[in-house]
């Protein structure tokens, strides 16, 4: 497996290629924008294209869709049916597709949006919006703020230490440095931890 | 790239080092890792080995392994795994890294001046005497952590984060700085000349300013 990294200059948003040698097929990660250089990761390793996945619906992320739909006839997994309409293979809850010769497991993660998705391939979760090395997705509510909290916590935080993020926007990072270091979720422990302690001069 | 395999010993929750064939070539076949490994003397002589013999170095996982006077001149690393690593006397001019994880290595004494490190993760690092001087350091996650006499003089840290770090004597001078994060950071006796920090991220933890001016003038807050 090899994971090509491109920085969406217009959302500065991550689109990843991920390509699996053996078997010439490639799938697509956050679409933002495609660009020549996308392009040519895909043809010059003659990859086919046979799937796109859509973490959100966010211009940031899938704006290069159009134009990726033009060139190739991919398969669209998104959580949204409005990502690509009647193209779409709606997926919802969590589940695998075996697709390019890999296995891509998806878990649903709402909280920054309702349609999130994480796929992970191989040790990599590839996270979108949901969480980003020291911080976590923003939210429009103080409830979808407790939802990706907590969705956090169950399904990313109990993967192993060593597994790698890679985000939406930002540089990458791993869970163990995650469980350490974000500003929202070590917060979280923090005021569980003194919620708990009683008020001694009470 | 990323072929994070799970140590071969059951109950072992490490990553496995990687495997090399009679050719030295990389394999993906399961290993041990550091700790169960049968001859970890021999395997880190396959990992030098390889690094010496390559310029090129894809999927390379040496997790534990200590680095001693290497020379990483004009390297390159795509999607090479570092964690945990240990890395002394290390000297590099020229180094080119993409998608590689070195979260909680230590780097002490180490040299990797004008290097290209793009979409890297050094979270939770210990850089003890490390110079990245005259480096390209964009989108790079620093994270957590804990420099001491180091210096990132002359670099461009555009969209990197140093949230919950420890700067201690550490220097950013004529940086770029755009859009970089210094949330949270501890920060003692580091400069930023000459560079665009109204461009960056700060928050005043460490400072004068959130510890309180005591002395005649009272808190700000």
């Amino acid at each position: 497996m090899k994971i090509y990294f491109h920085l969406n200059l217009g959302g500065f948003s991550n689109c990843y290629v991920v390509a699996n040698e053996k078997c010439k097929e490639a799938i697509i990660i956050d679409p933002g924008q495609i660009t020549e250089k996308i392009i040519d990761n895909i043809e010059s390793g003659s990859y086919k294209l046979s799937g796109v996945f859509i973490t959100h619906n966010h211009g940031s992320h899938v704006h290069g869709l159009r134009t990726l739909r033009k060139i190739y006839t991919p398969k669209i997994y998104a959580a949204d049916w409005e990502v690509a309409g009647n193209d779409t293979n709606v997926i919802t809850g969590d589940g695998k597709v075996r697709i390019a010769g890999l296995t891509v497991r998806y878990m649903a993660l709402p909280g920054h949006t309702a349609d999130s998705m994480v796929y992970k391939i191989g040790n990599v979760l590839f996270t979108g919006d949901t969480i980003s090395a020291g911080k976590i997705g923003t939210t429009n509510s103080s409830y979808s703020d407790f939802i990706l909290r907590n969705n956090i916590d169950r399904k990313i935080f109990s993967q192993q230490d060593a597994t790698v993020l890679m985000p939406g926007h930002g540089p990458p990072t791993c869970v163990g440095a995650e469980k350490l270091y974000n500003l929202d979720m070590v917060q979280i422990t923090e005021k569980d931890e003194f919620s708990e302690t009683p008020l001694s001069d009470e | 790239m990323y072929t994070l395999n799970k140590c071969l010993v059951h109950s072992c929750k490490n990553l496995a080092l990687s495997t090399f064939d009679e050719d030295g070539n990389i394999t993906g076949k399961g290993n041990y890792c550091l700790d169960h490994i049968s001859d970890p003397g021999k395997i880190k002589e396959q990992i030098y080995a390889y690094i010496k013999n390559h310029d090129v170095i894809t999927g390379l996982n040496t997790t534990g392994i200590t680095f001693t006077g290497i020379d990483l001149t004009n390297k390159r690393f795509y999607g090479c795994n570092f964690q945990h690593c240990t890395f002394t006397n290390l000297h590099s001019e020229g180094l080119r890294s993409r998608m590689s994880m070195f979260d909680f290595a230590t780097f002490s004494d180490c040299t990797l001046l004008n290097c290209n490190m793009q979409f890297t993760s050094f979270a939770g690092c210990t850089f003890s005497h490390t110079l990245f001087t005259g480096s390209d350091m964009v989108q790079n996650n620093f994270n957590g952590v804990q420099s001491f006499q180091s210096s990132f003089d002359d670099s461009d840290l555009y969209n990197s984060r140093f949230i919950r770090a420890k700067l201690i004597n550490t220097s950013f001078r004529n940086c770029n700085v755009k859009k970089t994060f210094f949330i949270e950071c501890t920060q003692e006796n580091v400069s930023f000349k000459m560079s665009n920090t109204r461009e960056a991220v700060f928050t005043p933890l460490g400072s004068a300013l959130s510890l309180g001016i005591d002395q005649g003038g009272g808190s700000i807050f």
